[in-house]
């Protein structure tokens, strides 16, 4: 109840649940990557790949600051934690389990085989940005440690957010003893991995509690990010840190909602089932609308995939083939890209 | 005073301002006009399209060479890779150390969009592209160009037959037919390309079609194949290409002695005064 009424003070202006107007939106930081990309060294870092709480981008439909954008954010998760995984069932049908073990297998991380002489394998680093419940850090501690019989393998999991933190660290509990000690949890915001603190059992502001640590670069060796990245206020400056993070060779892969425009008619029918349905489930199971049509609205406002698969190359990263893959008619999509090796 | 034609063409001159203009006025014969045709084309902005940067339904030998289909970091690992498949066969486990010899990590070879299926459209295509520097003979026909051509791609496949049975069956899953299907007609028509086939009726298609049939079959044939220096395959191509010929020599036989009687049918008709 509590985290309702935090909810209910950053969302100060309360939309009337059915309009579905679409603000005219031209500053984004999204859509002027494309156009100063050209112009620029690519040594260099983009005016808009550098986070500025002023500047405009987009909640939903609404035009907000960077730094607005973060708190309303932080609202929205922080009503919707504990009804999270219930939700998503709900929404799905079910069906995101699917495309995250999809999402997870077709990684195969741990994946390492053994030749003779020395063992050859290096320990693997994961990084799971925005993991909140742990979905997909615990699917990534099962393939690794349990298929690939891997236990050398260590998932972070990230996330701007503590109560979804705390979510998923309660939820690890489950797991064996060798998945759990291999588990961390911390709490960082995605554009700026040099301030990480790890997440502590007593609620404290990031003021009382002053050891930050950094994500070093070139450290990690899969950067996975699921649902998430289309909630970040500065997205091109989120890329950029995940290329720092990463070691040469590394994967970036992100599983997101995308765009179903070659199905027209599928199309449709989703965007109905979005529009119309989500809302009133958020509502009636979680009793929060208007976290749900942020939701809703924010996959509308997502690049499409080769817009988004532009951005990736743009901060940096090699892609193969289309630099995407699509799941059930692009309703969600998944992108990979490399760190290329200097 | 100055001739008619002569202050058409300076007309035709001004009017270079406006290109457009020229080519809306109504023609007319005199041989001044063409001259303001020609001067005006070649004032034109250029009108051709620019074809580098426009994807090609078909390929022509005069034209540069399509881009690469694998970037460079994508040759480095699967190159790298391909020589672990005798061992590994087309693996992950092929891949993971082709992308450690190569540089990079294990987890690397997520950068492959299909994976191990990546790795059997690159032995497809570097043993594709490799026939153009295959020798021919200098004087042999057409069909013993096309058999040797054939024999040398199937030669190729030497040194991964152990592994071939699990490749074909990996290209015959569902989401890899269309593209299984597209390399082997590409390949037909690059062994007919290259054996000199200049045909230009319906049999450009037939011979095309055949030929992916034959090598499909003996591509399958050859994964049991035990004899030295794969004789056996050589005569089961050789059968085959025999047999296709021999086809196609019935039906065009058949098709010249209908359309004979056909003819003559019709003629006979036609001397008994019907209005044919």
């Amino acid at each position: 109840m509590a985290a309702r009424t935090l909810l209910r003070r950053a969302l100060p202006s309360m939309r009337s649940s059915s309009s579905l107007r679409q603000v005219p939106f031209s500053s984004s930081t999204l859509l002027q990557s494309r156009a100063a990309s050209s112009s620029s060294s690519s040594s260099a870092i983009p005016d808009y790949a550098i986070p500025d709480p002023s500047r405009p981008t987009h909640f939903g439909y609404e035009t907000v600051t960077e730094a607005e954008k973060i708190e309303r954010v932080a609202g929205v998760f922080t009503s919707v934690a504990e009804s999270y995984d219930r939700m998503n069932d709900l929404m799905s049908f079910g069906w995101h389990r699917i495309w995250k073990d999809h999402f997870v297998a077709s990684l195969n991380p741990g994946f390492s085989p053994l030749t003779s002489g020395p063992d050859p394998r290096a320990p693997q680093h994961i990084l799971d940005i925005a993991g909140g419940t742990g979905d997909i850090g615990f699917r990534m501690l099962h393939t690794a440690h349990t298929l690939n019989g891997n236990p050398d393998v260590r998932v972070t999991i990230s996330d701007i957010n503590p109560a979804m933190l705390t979510v998923g660290k309660q939820r690890s509990t489950l797991l064996p003893a060798s998945q759990q000690a291999a588990l961390s949890f911390v709490e960082a915001n995605a554009e700026d991995l040099t301030k990480t603190k790890p997440l502590s059992s007593t609620s404290t502001t990031s003021e009382t509690n002053p050891h930050t640590s950094a994500i070093p670069s070139n450290s990690i060796d899969l950067y996975t990010v699921a649902f998430g990245i289309r909630n970040f206020s500065n997205i091109p400056a989120a890329l950029r840190e995940a290329h720092r993070v990463l070691k040469p060779g590394g994967v970036f892969a992100c599983l997101e909602f995308s765009k179903v425009d070659k199905h027209p008619l599928f199309n449709t029918l989703y965007k109905s089932w979005s529009f119309g349905a989500i809302p009133l489930i958020g509502q009636l199971v979680a009793g929060d609308r208007d976290s749900y049509q942020y939701l809703v609205e924010s996959i509308e406002r997502f690049p499409s995939q080769e817009a988004f698969r532009d951005m990736i190359v743009d901060a940096g990263f090699v892609v193969g083939g289309d630099g995407f893959e699509d799941l059930t008619g692009g309703v969600a999509a998944i992108h990979k890209g490399m760190k290329p090796r200097v | 005073m100055r001739p008619p034609a002569l202050s058409r063409a300076a007309a035709g001159a001004s009017r270079l301002l406006t290109p457009r203009a020229a080519w809306t006025r109504p023609a007319s014969t005199t041989s001044s006009s063409i001259t303001t045709l020609t001067t005006t084309r070649r004032a034109q902005p250029n009108l051709q399209p620019t074809t580098a940067s426009r994807a090609r339904a078909y390929h022509a030998s005069t034209h540069p060479p399509p881009p690469p289909p694998f970037s460079p970091t994508e040759t480095a690992i699967l190159s790298a890779a391909y020589t672990h498949v005798p061992t590994h066969g087309f693996s992950q486990t092929s891949l993971a150390l082709g992308a450690r010899s190569a540089g990079y990590l294990d987890i690397s070879t997520n950068l492959l969009p299909d994976g191990v299926f990546s790795l059997i459209k690159y032995h497809l295509l570097t043993h594709r592209e490799l026939l153009s520097s295959t020798p021919l003979p200098p004087t042999s026909t057409l069909s013993a160009k096309v058999e040797h051509l054939t024999f040398t791609r199937l030669l190729a496949n030497a040194p991964v037959l152990p592994h071939l049975q699990s490749a074909l069956a990996i290209m015959a899953q569902p989401s890899y037919i269309p593209t299984s299907l597209a390399e082997l007609a590409v390949l037909a028509d690059e062994i007919l390309y290259l054996a000199g086939d200049v045909s230009v009726d319906p049999t450009w298609y037939t011979k095309r079609a055949s030929l992916s049939a034959i090598y499909a079959a003996s591509e399958l044939f050859m994964t049991n194949d035990t004899s030295a220096g794969f004789r056996d395959t050589r005569a089961f191509l050789a059968r085959r290409l025999g047999e296709a010929e021999e086809l196609g020599g019935a039906v065009r036989s058949v098709g010249e002695w209908v359309g004979f009687n056909a003819k003559a049918g019709v003629n006979v008709l036609r001397s008994w005064g019907a209005p044919i």
